[in-house]
């Protein structure tokens, strides 16, 4: 019981608990992050285009895609990479389009996304494990493609 | 018939898009063709048939029936105060078996490692957005934890890599 | 501090008090510029449940962003481009399950708008404003979304070709032709609406 323990005892184990979550503080806010982009094709198709292996996204993506009205969504491209705390990196998903995903304080992050290297849509907001941040934008024959961001760890 | 450029020069002669040497072009055309006048006759009346057409539609709902409806989208939606529920029974907890200046470490050092890990934290409900495409939409969905940022410009097989077709910009 | 009368506050000083979360303030906001809000939605949308549901859309998006208004435009401004950026999206949404497309209808048409006769006299002068506006309205409803749009945009909006091509993301040249068409085309269209009126 709480209570019953010694002042002495009660204060080393108050400095304990103390130490050690600080020093899981300082690895946390240490530790590398890791992202992951997916390159998605949005489409009412059941098959990707003839020639492309892409595979469909999984279940779970999927469902947070509920809010877009299309059918299927296949994954042209994975991307997986670390940050360092603090830090920032510039992916490219495509020939002509790039995210730069810059680590903020918290689980904050700044999203800037270019079209032909020119800044399109900057996103500053929380993205925790589990939340995912898509832009995206229409593409021919009523597909879309989506860039989905999304922390790992 | 006024060949097309010219009409659409007339048009925007109209809108006063032209620069002053070509609005001068288009005043000598005015002056030598009855059916560029016409013609600019036409649009500009066009364009004044319209004036105050919106300012006779009105919302066909009550006042207090419209905003409830607002309201209640917006405190499903949003939710103002953030929320930190998952620190306070720690830091109650603590803050009662610990003495007070230890305490309070305790919850300092635990708000930083939830909000750095579980991100529940002031962030969740700021959203910052920068749009240098200006037709384009942020959209949130609160329920399956996704935000959406939809450009307006098709991104023409943004997709395909080996694609050399039109993207956005 | 004394307390805001929102009845008679100007809109910056209800903004400010939005901003600081007071839900009051911002209802008269709503209340104010609700029909402008919804008008805008109704000229784009022609639909009176789509217009209801994308102006109600627009509200609480302007309330979720309150913090980014800075003041740059007048608040009915600021509310009006949301509202126009939820009917464009919507009418983007539309095209993909439409079968034509605006350079299929161009084709289809030949540039009509090119060779049609000018309409002499005003067909819209004498008009009491009531019916003049449901002739319009009507009209408006034979455009194609693109040239409503386009028309909106500039008759309405007041915006200028190159703040529309950005807005629709399309050309210049585009917003100049599409409005060019619009336009005769309601002439045309007012002008027959006229016509049936003397049958």
């Amino acid at each position: 019981m709480r209570c019953k323990l010694f002042p002495t005892a009660t204060l080393l184990w108050h400095i304990a608990v103390v130490g050690s979550l600080g020093a899981s503080v300082s690895k946390a806010q240490g530790a590398d992050l890791k992202f992951q982009v997916q390159l998605v094709w949005a489409t009412d198709d059941s098959r990707p285009p003839t020639g492309k292996d892409y595979k469909p996204v999984e279940g779970g993506i999927k469902s947070q895609l509920r809010a877009l009205k299309w059918k299927n969504y296949f994954e042209v491209k994975r991307i997986d990479f670390t940050l360092a705390a603090g830090s920032q990196k510039r992916v490219a998903i495509s020939e002509k389009c790039e995210l730069n995903v810059r680590d903020l304080s918290g689980s904050n992050v700044e999203v800037i996304l270019f079209g032909r290297g020119k800044e399109v849509a900057r996103v500053k907001q929380a993205l925790p494990k589990g939340e995912i941040l898509v832009p995206g934008g229409n593409a021919p024959n009523e597909t879309a493609w989506l860039a989905i961001v999304k922390r790992v760890d | 018939m006024t060949e097309y450029q010219n009409q659409l020069k007339l048009q925007s002669h109209l809108d006063g898009e032209l620069s002053e040497a070509e609005a001068s072009e288009v005043v000598s055309l005015l002056a030598r063709d009855p059916e560029a006048v016409a013609l600019l006759a036409e649009l500009r009346q066009t364009s004044e048939a319209l004036v105050g057409f919106e300012d006779g539609i009105r919302l066909p709902e009550s006042r207090d029936f419209f905003w409830s409806k607002i309201q209640r989208e917006i405190e499903g939606q949003h939710s103002p105060a953030p929320e930190r529920t998952s620190p306070v029974p720690w830091s109650a907890r603590l803050r009662r078996l610990l003495m007070p200046a230890t305490g309070f470490a305790v919850v300092a050092l635990l708000a930083l490692v939830v909000t750095r890990e579980t991100g529940s934290g002031p962030a969740q409900s700021s959203v910052e957005t920068s749009l240098a495409d200006s037709g384009a939409l942020v959209y949130h969905d609160f329920s399956a934890r996704a935000t959406f940022v939809w450009l307006a410009y098709p991104a023409d097989d943004e997709f395909s890599e080996e694609d050399e077709g039109a993207g956005f910009e | 501090m004394t307390e805001l009368d929102h009845s008679s506050a100007e809109d910056p000083a209800l903004v400010r008090a939005a901003q600081s979360g007071e839900m009051a303030a911002f209802e008269e906001l709503v209340a104010r510029h609700r029909d402008k809000i919804y008008a805008r939605a109704y000229s784009m949308m022609r639909n009176e449940e789509q217009a209801l549901d994308l102006s109600q859309e627009a509200w609480v998006k302007g309330w979720q962003r309150l913090a980014q208004f800075q003041g740059e435009s007048s608040f009915g401004t600021w509310m009006t481009r949301i509202v126009i950026n939820l009917c464009l999206d919507q009418l983007r949404k539309h095209k993909r399950q439409r079968t034509e497309s605006i350079e299929e209808m161009s084709e289809e048409s030949g540039g009509v708008e090119r060779q049609m006769p000018v309409v002499t006299p005003n067909p819209t002068a004498g008009l009491e404003r009531g019916e003049l506006r449901q002739r319009i309205d009507r009209a408006l409803g034979q455009l194609s979304h693109e040239h409503r749009t386009v028309l909106v945009l500039h008759e309405f909006e007041e915006l200028e070709y190159k703040e529309i091509a950005k807005v629709m993301g399309c050309s210049i040249g585009t917003v100049m032709s599409r409005l060019f068409y619009a336009r005769r085309k309601m002439a045309g269209l007012l002008s027959d609406l006229k016509k049936e009126n003397w049958k």
